[in-house]
């Protein structure tokens, strides 16, 4: 069983600190963990009071979470000698849990992401600045080379999610790089913006690139100053999704205002 | 006559260069072990190449490394893919645990260690080399010096065995060591990158900036590193 190594699969097993609403929860961390590809299809669960016992929740909020994922067709059940829980890697599911999620969520949870995101990525940039070596300046680019090539949403997270935790690497620093693999996580169950429009992508890609120029200029106020203003747009086209989705849902025109 | 500063960068490089060696003895034993009769046909058949006993070398009094091992080439003609027969102590825990990174390609945390300096260069020079600080990102999420040297079977680069030492072990055990208060010196490795410095205007894992004089910086032998005694040392105490 590998799921328990590598960092970024360490944080998916993480305990759960989210307080009520856990069989929830661990359907989002799982979701999320899918999206990203820390679960592969057809890999494998640990045992239920494993993953419990690592989620630190409830076997009884696991089996409401099981039973969740499995309805949702993300997890596949098989009983028996070889049974066990099997991951299901479903794009149009993981993009119906996306935009779930971010109807439940307020605009001020999304600054509130926006705002340790852009705290904690522009420090990285910062520091990444002085400290990242032409090597690891060079990886940097070729990881922003492959998310301009990647063809599907889920290739374009995973290549998002390696960039700004290399980012966070190059700043030497173990803190900033956990702190970066925990975001994704959360960031990971949110709506991709390319998904809904494509051309969003050059735009991301071009916000990289900016950022790696500026590191390998040695500049590091400029490569701070450019990770904090993309991070900044990346928030507010995650509060526009949501308003717009409000809008066509009718969320204000219904019960909310009267 | 000699300067102080010479004698102090003697005394500081020669511990450096002890520490490394002691670490380089444990990646020897490994080397040995993995080259047995026995288990070099691992490498060719895929089969688990160390035995059982080899991890318990980190159980070692003064042992310095927490994760020791062995990082397989992989040879896809063969069908044998990436692999690691890595083993490490956890922080505040004396049970070994078996490293078993995300080796697939697919995943975010995807642990590509072909491209690592320390499978790289090992494999490209055919010499052992030491890589750090750095964060093992998406492998022990650790911060580390790597110590690691080439396999080669009948000619043939098989993968390299290896040794991590925590950075801050490493500092703390060379510092203790020195005994009476070092001058203000910093050890550099072969990126100017900063490894060790009782100089705290210069952190660890800072690249020197360029333009820094570095001149009467010696090499510690046996190492990529060099180190820098600052001038005036003794009168400065």
């Amino acid at each position: 069983m590998q799921l328990l190594s590598g960092d970024a699969r360490r944080a998916v097993f993480a305990p759960l600190d989210d307080g009520a609403l856990r069989s929830e929860a661990v359907v989002r961390r799982v979701g999320s963990a899918i999206a990203l590809g820390l679960l592969g299809d057809g890999e494998q669960l640990p045992t239920e009071t494993d993953l419990a016992t690592m989620l630190n929740v409830s076997t009884m909020t696991l089996r409401e979470a099981l039973a969740e994922l499995r309805k949702l067709g993300l997890v596949a059940t098989r009983r028996g000698r070889g049974g066990g829980s099997f991951v299901q890697a479903r794009d149009d599911v993981l993009a119906e849990l996306a935009e779930e999620r971010l109807s439940e969520l307020g605009t001020t949870d999304l600054r509130e992401l926006g705002d340790i995101h852009g705290a904690v990525a522009s420090a990285a940039a910062r520091l990444a600045a002085s400290r990242a070596s032409r090597t690891e300046i060079a990886r940097l680019r070729d990881i922003v080379d492959r998310l301009a090539r990647s063809g599907s949403v889920t290739e374009q997270r995973r290549a998002e999610g390696r960039y700004y935790i290399e980012l966070a690497a190059c700043a030497q620093s173990v803190r900033l790089t956990m702190q970066e693999m925990d975001l994704h996580l959360e960031l990971g169950q949110l709506p991709w913006p390319p998904a809904h429009a494509p051309e969003l992508l050059d735009t991301i890609v071009a916000g990289h690139r900016a950022v790696v120029d500026a590191i390998d200029a040695r500049d590091p106020a400029r490569a701070r100053a450019l990770t904090e203003q993309h991070i900044e747009t990346r928030t507010l086209w995650s509060i526009e999704l949501l308003l717009g989705s409000m809008e066509a849902g009718g969320a204000f025109g219904g019960r909310e205002v009267s | 006559m000699s300067r102080p500063a010479d004698d102090e960068a003697a005394r500081v490089g020669g511990a450096v260069a002890g520490v490394v060696e002691r670490v380089f003895a444990t990646v020897a034993a490994v080397r040995e072990a993995a080259l047995r009769p026995l288990a070099r046909e691992g490498f060719a058949t895929g089969a688990p190449v160390l035995a059982d006993d080899v991890p318990d070398l980190l159980l070692e009094r003064g042992q310095l490394a927490v994760g020791l091992g062995l990082v397989v080439a992989p040879r896809p003609e063969r069908r044998l893919p990436l692999r690691l027969e890595w083993w490490q102590l956890d922080q505040g825990d004396s049970r070994l645990r078996t490293l078993e990174p995300d080796l697939r390609p697919t995943s975010m945390g995807y642990y590509d260690y072909t491209s690592s300096a320390w499978f790289e260069v090992p494999r490209r020079t055919g010499r052992r080399h030491v890589v750090g600080p750095y964060v093992d990102v998406h492998g022990t999420g650790r911060y580390l010096l790597t110590l690691t040297e080439p396999v080669e079977v009948d000619g043939e680069f098989v993968g390299v065995v290896g040794a991590d030492v925590p950075v801050r072990r490493f500092e703390t055990h060379l510092l203790h060591g020195l005994g009476r208060p070092p001058a203000p010196f910093l050890l550099l490795n072969d990126e100017d990158r900063v490894v060790l410095s009782t100089d705290p205007r210069r952190l660890v894992g800072e690249l020197l900036p360029p333009g820094t004089p570095a001149s009467g910086a010696v090499e510690v032998p046996g190492t990529p590193w060099r180190l820098l005694v600052a001038e005036g040392a003794d009168a400065a105490r």
